[in-house]
């Protein structure tokens, strides 16, 4: 298991180096640098903007640059934010939160209603439920999501006023310190009555627009993962040793299903955490994928830089502990290798 | 959560929110999060609105005006050579107080003298922090300007200049020109935390800043010492909320009384809404087609006019900026005081245009027309206008090749000189004429980066220098007057139009007075 481990972690170094290159360059081939595009209309004079360049770095060749920043990445400093001055590494972690709250609730969402209505659907293959439940899915899976927020607000927040609009607090209402920077957790701590319910309600619609496409694609699979399962000989067998239609399908067949099923939600967990730049956005959710965003159009090369190098750092973790479960639903996976 | 629990929780989070508005507080959904708290390192609207609350200036602008009034300064003098302009500060101004620091000194000249030295002095312990870049004093030419900056005691400071300068005066209402504490800037340094300055404002302003969380909330609440009156609402929450459709949403449902930049797409909803007032005013910029006066066969007066004839400015108007704009004559706005009324436009003429082309022996061109990639205040959708211009120039036999580039390229080319008809743009960053005419000013007869016409005009020049010089506005329009004769018979540029500026909000909410400079402003606002 540990052997494990540490071969899975080795092979991720040379791909974080890649990984690093790649952003380091492709930033740098975007026409226009953090000195540029500050520059409005005034324009600037050639001297100036030399001056500028200089403070930043930006008059060393492309692979000098490279060097220092992977030195600066060795001993742990990620820079400061050009536009903000303050440390990539605070700024990161003062956003991640949001993100990872609302991937988190997207992604339980997705599981809790994704894994139950696949194996109801498998179960009963053909029917109406089954139909409705596929076409459903095909639906959700290629809904824009920009499209699905709006109506949401439109529908349950401006008509029904069953949710607020966007944001994660009512900030009129509360005024709390939000340590560990989950709303969720730092609405129980702050004491302060309603908070929770305020934080839920806030996070509920973001929620099921970034849950949409994982609980679709997870409903899928699960039905077909079922399907495949539930035509083999030993849930055959299970069935003619006279086990409940609960056991045959809710243990035997579901735990291997799970499998594949598994796979995706990793996958997606890391697409949820990378790229929930939409339903930020329109949910004014205070995450990293706004921030990356801004980043880019600021040519914020250290922000950019250090948040997609902490990003991948997230989903090739998320990817380990996938693995990771693998061998807990089949322990012969893991001992396989 | 059944509907019964949902709607309870609804009509509770609704009786809240009226309690909440008894309390007057003010939500205003702004568009984005402030860069730091600090004007002077800067450039963007959305970080100067973050900080505008704590903040005051020696000079301001009189509500929903241009016009300059005192600040901090109680009053200012000019030498009789115009090169010394020495201010007489208010006294008795407080601080405002906030987490980890406790004012213990009233606001005085030591404060006006860091907030300009950091900017200006490479040897001050904070020139550096925070970026060091100071876009908007170098952009203003103050480093030229401004020799040194004395402090004759408690309460008086002089600005000695190396030439006399009116427009330093309108230069100190200007955002970037904000004064902070030395004596918060001390503690900082002290306590090895000079970067936190600019992340907690402390100013003299009518709000005091209370908390931010970056993307999400600036809260401040009321100055109850603020020298000019504290402000009629208790709290001022900023939401920030990016997307335009949810800040109209938010607006709807009361989860904020007002809302920044709305999309052009919705105002007539917003104006039928019986719930909401929408606010406008033609904004301080100018939207213009440049003409490369060094190319030929740009270099010809009559050619410039003869395409800005062959353009139908009303049908871009009408197409592309909905009705949000107004023609331009002038290279300003009309609500400027210097503007030349008595200018006549040139109409939309082709057959006069084609004449005046072949008169001028242009008998068949082929150009380039560049068009911003992005929206700009005075322009809306510059690719859809340039379409239309190419259109109408077809009309009269000439070729546009439309061309773009990503923005900052644009801006670097065009300074450059490379393009020969570009569309661009100006905002007004503090209301002076000469803030505007400057873009087609000349030093030392070579024209200024800025100007994408690289048209050169002694008399207008002339007359720019001067009107700096004068202190009587009287004596400026006089000069103002001409430049624009001069501007429009030469048409270096293809004056466009003036966007205007809209801001909707509750109805109940009262006192807000729309800068013409774009600026959003609370200290006089309130909520019935």
């Amino acid at each position: 298991m540990i052997r494990f481990l540490v071969k899975r972690i080795l092979l991720t170094v040379p791909t974080f180096i890649a990984l690093i290159f790649l952003v380091f360059v492709a930033i740098r081939l975007v026409p226009g640098d953090p000195v540029e595009v500050r520059v409005g209309e005034h324009g600037i004079s050639p001297e100036r903007l030399a001056l500028l360049r200089h403070e930043l770095g930006l008059d060393q060749p492309v692979w000098k640059q490279f060097l220092d920043y992977l030195w600066q990445l060795g001993h742990g400093d990620f820079g400061r934010s050009l536009s903000t001055s303050n440390s990539v590494l605070g700024e990161f972690f003062t956003l991640f939160p949001a993100t990872l709250e609302l991937a988190a609730a997207g992604m339980l969402l997705a599981v809790v209603l994704g894994i139950p209505m696949g194996v109801v659907a498998a179960v009963k293959r053909g029917s109406i439920f089954d139909q409705g439940l596929m076409g459903l899915s095909v639906a959700g899976y290629s809904m824009p999501i920009f499209w699905w927020g709006l109506l949401l607000i439109m529908l349950v927040a401006e008509r029904w006023g069953l949710a607020p609009v966007s944001g994660r607090l009512d900030f009129v209402r509360f005024d709390y310190d939000t340590p560990t920077g989950f709303m969720l957790i730092d609405s129980l701590l702050s004491g302060e009555d309603g908070a929770f319910v305020d934080a839920l309600r806030h996070l509920m619609l973001p929620a099921i627009v970034l849950g949409t496409i994982p609980l679709a694609v997870i409903a899928r699979m699960t039905r077909s993962s079922m399907l495949e399962v539930l035509s083999e000989d030993y849930v055959r067998t299970a069935r003619a040793k006279g086990l409940s239609p609960f056991r045959v399908v809710g243990l035997h067949a579901l735990r291997n299903a799970l499998i594949p099923v598994v796979t995706v939600i990793g996958l997606m967990t890391g697409t949820l955490l990378a790229g929930a730049v939409l339903t930020e956005t329109i949910f004014s959710w205070p995450g990293v994928g706004k921030w990356l965003i801004d980043a880019i159009s600021r040519r914020d090369y250290p922000a950019l830089e250090g948040g997609i190098i902490l990003i991948s750092a997230l989903v090739i973790l998320v990817n380990l502990v996938v693995d990771l479960v693998y061998g807990v639903i089949n322990p012969r996976i893991l001992h396989g290798r | 959560m059944t509907m019964h629990r949902a709607l309870g929780w609804g009509l509770a989070a609704l009786l809240l929110c009226s309690t909440a508005a008894s309390a007057k507080t003010l939500v205003y959904c702004s568009e984005g999060s402030p860069e730091n708290f600090t004007p002077a390192l800067n450039t963007t609207g959305t970080s100067f609105d973050g900080a505008r609350p704590v903040f005051d200036r020696l000079i301001e602008f009189k509500p929903g005006t241009i016009e300059i009034r005192p600040g901090l300064a109680e009053s200012w003098d000019i030498s009789p050579d115009g090169k010394t302009v020495t201010f007489h500060l208010r006294k008795g101004v407080k601080f405002g107080a906030t987490k980890g620091f406790k004012p213990t000194r009233d606001f005085n000249a030591d404060d006006v003298i860091f907030s300009f030295k950091r900017q200006s002095d490479p040897a001050n312990p904070y020139n550096k922090i925070g970026g060091g870049k100071y876009d908007y004093y170098n952009d203003m030419d103050l480093p030229k300007l401004v020799t040194s900056i004395d402090r004759k005691d408690d309460y008086t400071v002089v600005f000695n200049l190396s030439e006399p300068n009116v427009t330093l005066l309108a230069d100190m209402a200007m955002d970037f020109a904000a004064i902070q504490s030395a004596e918060f800037a001390d503690a900082m340094m002290k306590a090895g935390t000079p970067q936190q300055f600019d992340q907690v404002p402390v100013g003299t302003g009518p709000f005091i800043f209370q908390s931010y969380q970056k993307d999400a909330v600036i809260r401040f609440k009321a100055n109850p010492n603020y020298w000019g009156g504290k402000p009629p609402v208790d709290e001022l929450v900023y939401a920030i909320t990016p997307d335009a459709t949810a800040r109209y949403s938010k607006l709807k449902t009361n989860e904020c009384q007002i809302a920044s930049y709305p999309r052009p797409a919705d105002l007539a909803e917003m104006q039928k809404d019986p719930e909401l007032q929408v606010l406008s005013q033609p904004g301080l910029n100018i939207g213009y087609l440049s003409f490369n006066a060094q190319k030929p066969p740009f270099d010809k007066k009559e050619v410039r006019q003869a395409l800005s004839m062959a353009i139908d400015r009303g049908a871009i108007l009408k197409d592309v900026y909905l009705g949000a704009g107004q023609q331009a004559k002038n290279l300003i706005p009309p609500t400027m005081w210097a503007y030349n009324d008595a200018v006549v436009d040139y109409p939309y003429d082709p057959a006069k245009a084609k004449e005046m082309l072949a008169a001028a022996g242009v008998k068949s061109l082929d150009m380039d027309l560049w068009y911003m990639p992005v929206q700009r205040p005075y322009n809306p959708d510059a690719k859809r206008i340039a379409e239309m211009m190419q259109s109408d120039l077809a009309k009269v036999g000439v070729t546009a090749k439309l061309v773009t580039y990503e923005w900052g390229e644009y801006r670097k080319r065009l300074q450059a000189g490379e393009a020969t008809a570009a569309l661009f743009g100006w905002t007004g960053d503090n209301g002076d004429p000469d803030n505007f005419f400057f873009f087609l000013g000349c030093t030392d007869g070579k024209p200024a980066g800025q100007n994408a016409a690289k048209w050169c005009d002694p008399k207008f020049n002339q007359d720019l220098a001067k009107a700096r010089q004068l202190s009587s506005q009287a004596e400026r329009k006089k000069l103002y007057d001409e430049m624009q004769v001069i501007e429009h018979d030469q048409e270096p540029v293809l004056n466009i139009a003036h966007s205007v500026v809209f801001l909707p909000m509750r109805k109940n909410v009262t006192g807000y007075a729309m800068s013409p400079l774009g600026t959003h402003e609370f200290d006089h606002v309130d909520i019935k």
